[in-house]
């Protein structure tokens, strides 16, 4: 297991070496000129250039890659063009309301997209399921902006249940948690009615039944067991994304988080804010695949952790 | 059994909400909330370029002078001050008494180094363009000199500054963000982080800063002037409208500039409508031509677009009434004079001169950044010229991109604003349309005439105010005649404040509000 880790964890160099050579090409092939929008309109053509060269911009595109990789082998990841603040300093500031906002929208979407997705399986065809379906299917079709305004104007100011807005305690957390929960909590519940279905067909089910096996008992031990890996591909994939900011929830909430983070640096062309955005993006993506993969291994011991890295 | 599912499922629903909610306010008694859509960059008044900063700026420091109501130049930290008869030579005596907030007294010399601070080139402000005309600035820049031989302190009360040559907006200039004085100590402590640790004299001093969350500044007790009516002010940041519109129905922010989306909203409120504020901007908004090359070097084909757009119509119908029809690019607030009426709105003759100019079909390339009321705009435009036989291509692009683009000369047309940094017509006339400043430094249509930058010169030197209104004047009236850019409007903003908010000032230049006169009774 622990060989298995490393060899991923070492993956993770070429992985980010190569992510960052892309965003990197990315960033310099677009029109436009950051410095621009930091001096204003009457600044001093020595100044402009001054700043240039303070970061790095009059370099060509091969030196001014290699200085970010020498930066970012000292574990920098350069300081905001704007504010000047070191990226990692706010990247650590930002991601535990990030990871706060990522575990109670996953607190909110996991148990109930699953109990639906079990409630929609056992009453298949019936008003139930057909609802759970309706349901889900306009909570993936409707978007979250807009998702987020209605909630927004129905909770906060018309029953004044909520703070529309602001990064804080739970009263702030639970809208743009509950807006989030929204598509995931839709998405889990039809992967758990699909895998749910699949697995009702099996005989050891019926083998279960006809040996008088509560229901609870059944769809713990031998259902949810069994439809569980899809679940977790589920849950990994969106905890990833969230993890990763949820741009428009944080935006629309002001939450102070790395999706709103990273928003403000694309629209202000705060290269060094996108690129340590990026970077941190990926290294979270990768460990949360590398901790769903365990969690395969564990879950299911057929999935042998060395032969998916081979 | 499907109705007692959806039954404990509403009971459930119901249990979190009442044990999540809680909409008990966080306000913190006697401060004033505000918002911002953005974190403000820096609190650095030597890097400042951003109206969010400094209107900030403007609560945490002072400078030598500031505006008043009337936008006239009146003292602040300098209780008087003479002008050589030459125009060269300006002397301030500053008032005694006057601290930062580390307890310090502001001497001569501290405006001495704020203002070389300026001037300095590892400072990287954009802003060296203020004091670029006092004398030795150059050479300072180009390290040729040690100080700036043109400022001098001639005791620890009194300031000098020698201009190399006679420049009349020179003193309402000093009324801006990078004129305010800073202690030296604590930028040399804080060194790039002064930014974030703002030391001034202004009436509130930075409390807090949450970047992307809010800033709270309070009261400065030992403020020298009249002292603030409330504790403290809380800029909360929040980047969308209609958040923001939330947040205010609700009376969690005071006062917010009301966006064009929710004007008819709240204009049609009975409950709201008395509380709106409107602010008539120092500002033109314009339809830029590229001058440089065809099409639009021809003057007549520039006549033909004016003829082809009703501004008014535009003005009344699409942008609600919420700006006054500008005659030319400067603002009607700061011009003393008359300017004959302008082309009406007419598209026979419009067509009649692409007919005869042999231009009909002619193909133009119009930039407009992405900002969904701009490209509604832009459609608005396109629509009137295409119907007199040019083909306009609007092209939408990124803030920076777009800048870019058009600083190069890229677009045959773009569709920008200009607002007043200080209330003088110079900051509208020679930046836009003198030909020293093609591309970045704002002459984006490329305006070459050298009549009015004579004329601009002119003004700029003049002593006398009648002449310089008067060149000013011959100036502004040459530029209309040659058409480089359309103007459209001067833009009128709306604010809304709560009920308790009483004495609330709304100014046309963000340095002018000092935070002062506002107050809470609830």
């Amino acid at each position: 297991m622990i060989k298995y880790i490393l060899k991923r964890l070492i993956l993770l160099i070429p992985l980010l070496f190569g992510i960052t050579l892309f965003a990197f090409f990315l960033l310099n092939a677009l029109p436009g000129d950051p410095v621009l929008g930091l001096v204003g309109e009457r600044a001093n053509p020595d100044v402009i250039e001054g700043i240039r060269k303070e970061i790095g911009m009059d370099k060509g595109f091969i030196r001014q890659y290699i200085g970010y990789l020498k930066l970012l082998s000292h574990g920098d990841f350069g300081r905001s063009y704007y504010t000047n603040r070191e990226v990692l300093t706010d990247i650590a500031m930002k991601f535990p309301n990030t990871m706060r906002l990522a575990f109670a929208s996953m607190f909110i979407a996991v148990p109930s997209g699953i109990v639906l997705g079990f409630i929609s399986a056992y009453k298949r065809g019936r008003f139930i399921d057909r609802f759970i379906n309706m349901v889900s299917i306009a909570s993936l079709s409707i978007p979250v902006f807009w998702s987020a305004i209605i909630i927004m104007l129905f909770l906060s100011l018309k029953l004044k249940l909520f703070p529309p807005s602001g990064t804080g305690d739970i009263r702030f957390l639970a809208l743009p948690a509950f807006v989030l929960s929204i598509p995931a909590m839709a998405t889990l519940s039809r992967v758990t009615r699909t895998a749910v279905l699949d697995i009702l067909k099996m005989p050891y089910i019926n083998t279960a039944r006809a040996k008088g096996l509560p229901l609870i008992k059944i769809s713990f031990v031998h259902v949810l067991k069994n439809a569980i890996i899809p679940i977790i591909t589920i849950i990994g994939l969106d905890f990833g994304s969230y993890l990763n900011g949820a741009v428009v929830t944080e935006t629309i909430f002001g939450w102070d988080g790395i999706g709103r983070f990273t928003m403000d640096g694309i629209i202000k062309r705060d290269y060094p804010v996108i690129m340590g955005c990026i970077i941190f993006g990926t290294v979270v993506f990768v460990f949360v695949n590398l901790i769903t993969d365990i969690i395969y291994h564990y879950l299911d011991p057929r999935i042998r952790l060395h032969e998916k890295s081979e | 059994m499907d109705r007692l599912f959806a039954h404990h499922l509403f009971c459930l629903l119901a249990v979190i909400l009442f044990l999540f909610s809680c909409t008990s306010s966080d306000r913190l008694e006697g401060y004033i909330y505000y918002r911002l859509n953005t974190n403000p960059t820096t609190l650095d008044p030597a890097l400042i370029v951003d109206v969010s900063s400094a209107s900030i700026a403007a609560k945490l420091f002072n400078g030598l002078v500031r505006l008043n109501d009337r936008f006239e130049v009146s003292p602040d930290i300098a209780k008087r001050w003479e002008i050589s008869r030459n125009g060269l030579r300006y002397k301030f005596f500053l008032k005694k008494g006057v601290r930062f907030s580390n307890g310090r007294e502001v001497k001569a010399q501290d405006f001495k180094y704020s203002f070389e601070r300026i001037l300095e080139l590892k400072t990287k402000s954009p802003n060296t363009w203020v004091f670029d005309k006092v004398e030795g600035a150059k050479e300072f820049q180009k390290g040729q000199a040690k100080e700036v031989k043109g400022f001098k302190v001639a005791d620890d009360y009194t300031f000098e500054i020698k201009l190399r040559m006679p420049f009349s907006p020179f003193l309402s200039m000093l009324t801006m963000t990078p004129a305010y004085v800073i202690p030296k100590e604590e930028a040399e402590k804080w060194g790039n982080d002064f930014a974030s640790h703002p030391s001034g004299t202004g009436p509130f001093t930075l409390k807090n800063w949450l970047t992307n969350r809010e800033l709270v500044l309070e009261k400065n007790e030992d403020y020298f002037d009249k002292k603030a009516r409330v504790r403290g002010i809380v800029y909360k940041i929040i980047p969308e409208d209609l958040t923001t519109i939330t947040e205010f129905e609700l009376g969690n922010i005071d006062v917010i500039s009301l966006p064009g989306s929710a004007y008819s909203k709240f204009k049609n409120n009975k409950k709201w409508n008395k509380y709106i504020m409107s602010l008539k901007g120092l500002n033109t908004y314009y339809l830029g031509m590229n001058l440089s090359r065809p099409p639009f070097n021809n003057l007549n084909l520039r006549k033909a677009v004016f003829y082809a757009i009703d501004r008014e119509k535009i003005l009344e119908t699409f942008y609600e009434g919420r700006g006054r029809l500008a005659a030319g690019p400067v603002p009607d607030l700061l011009r003393k004079w008359d300017v004959k009426a302008g082309v009406n709105y007419n598209p026979e003759i419009s067509k009649e001169i692409i007919r005869r100019e042999g231009l009909s079909g002619v193909k133009v390339n119009m930039y407009v950044t992405a900002d969904q009321d701009v490209i509604d705009l832009a459609e608005i435009i396109q629509a009137y010229i295409s119907e007199v036989g040019i083909n306009v291509n609007i092209k939408q692009l990124e803030w920076s991109a777009y800048k870019d683009a058009v600083n190069k000369g890229e677009p045959d047309m773009f569709w920008l604003s200009w607002w007043a940094d200080y209330p003088d017509p110079e900051n509208f006339l020679f930046p836009l349309f003198h030909s020293s400043n093609i591309g970045p430094a704002g002459n984006r249509t490329r305006y070459i005439n050298k009549e009015v930058d004579t004329l601009i010169e002119r003004g700029q030197n003049s002593i006398n105010e009648n002449d310089r209104n008067n060149f000013y004047k011959m100036a502004e009236e040459l530029i209309i005649q040659d058409m480089p850019w359309m103007p459209f409007w001067h833009r009128t903003d709306f604010l809304i404040k709560q009920p308790w908010i009483k004495d609330y000032k709304v100014y046309p230049i963000y340095t002018m509000d000092k935070g002062i006169e506002v107050a809470i009774e609830r």
